[in-house]
């Protein structure tokens, strides 16, 4: 079986697996998004962030 | 009115032509095709243009100038038209015949489950895309009624234990409001949780009031209007409104006066081994 028909016969046939695939991929979509996000910002500030230089100035 | 008018000065010939035996005046030169002067009378912008407006169609009949004079014509039936048309309207289908027809094969899916599969790719794709548009436009719009930083800053208020005696009382503002920490003693205690509490207006146990008994942490609003009671004072030994005459207990419980319901509890915790109270 192809990989399309896969995909047809496991996500869309039933449109309650569909619509609920949709919203979970949603959701993994958000926190990926998220995530990817952050580390393009921190890689980006390196260096200019609080967490990078705390341990100059705080001695635990 | 105005046709009236225009015929008779049009059929009005001067005093000195013929007069034919029938009795007609006899006017050959008369031109029936004249136009009518700009401005005759009826200013609408037509009739200064063209030919008479106010002259009969051809077909409706008119004047014309004969041998015995002019002669005024109106038919009354209109006339056949010498021309005849097929109608061509019929009930029957058209058989209808393209030879021509473009081979389209070239342009025709390959295969019809992958155009299947990534329509609903597409359709998916789209879905999870609106979707996360969705949640964030509702959580940016929440976020947007939630407390700044800086208030929330403020919003959290932090006590030394260790600095209030027994038996006495603090007074601290928190989110501009008074809260009241008293220090109570081990009678104070006993007095507040003996009492039978289910007989009060506003019934709540002294143990569901304090998270430690020798604690008791009350915000300090009267809740009749909104006064600030006097702590250490009125029948119960414990807060008095001067307001109203509002008599709290030791465990700031409504006794006595027109307050409805008990001091209220603010959210607190103790942290740093009891060392510390924050409330908030």
């Amino acid at each position: 079986m192809s990989l399309a028909n896969t995909f047809y016969n496991t996500l869309v046939k039933r449109n309650s697996v569909y619509v609920t695939s949709i919203f979970a991929g949603a959701f993994a979509f958000g926190v990926g998004f998220d995530v990817g996000i952050t580390n393009i910002w921190d890689s980006w500030n390196k260096g200019k962030q609080w967490k990078d230089i705390r341990h100059k100035y705080v001695q635990e | 009115m105005a046709t009236a008018l225009s015929f008779r000065k049009a059929l009005t010939a001067p005093p000195t032509v013929r007069t034919l035996t029938s009795g007609v005046p006899s006017a050959p030169l008369l031109n029936l095709a004249a136009r009518s002067p700009a401005g005759h009378g009826h200013e609408h912008g037509h009739g200064a243009v063209g030919p008479r407006s106010d002259s009969p169609a051809k077909f409706a009949g008119g004047l014309s100038v004969s041998s015995s004079g002019l002669v005024s014509r109106s038919y009354v039936n209109a006339q056949t038209t010498g021309i005849h048309q097929h109608r061509l309207l019929h009930t029957s289908a058209v058989v209808k015949d393209a030879p021509q027809v473009p081979n389209f094969e070239p342009y025709q899916a390959k295969s019809q489950d992958n155009n299947r599969a990534l329509s609903y790719f597409m359709i998916g794709s789209l879905g999870v895309l609106s979707a996360s548009v969705a949640k964030s436009t509702v959580t940016e719009f929440l976020a947007t009624m939630a407390a700044s930083a800086d208030v929330l800053a403020l919003a959290k208020v932090e006590v030394e234990l260790a600095s209030i005696p027994e038996g006495k009382n603090v007074i601290i503002k928190w989110r501009g409001k008074p809260v009241f920490i008293r220090h109570r003693t081990q009678s104070e205690i006993e007095e507040a949780r003996t009492y039978d509490w289910k007989s009060l207006r506003d019934p709540e146990a002294d143990e569901s009031r304090t998270k430690k008994p020798e604690w008791l942490v009350m915000l300090g609003v009267c809740t009749h209007l909104g006064c600030v009671p006097i702590g250490e004072a009125g029948d119960y030994g414990g807060w008095f409104c001067p307001c109203h005459g509002s008599h709290y207990d030791i465990s700031g419980r409504i006794r006595k006066g027109p307050a409805p319901l008990n001091l209220e509890v603010p959210q607190y915790d103790f942290s740093e081994g009891d060392e510390k109270l924050v409330i908030g």
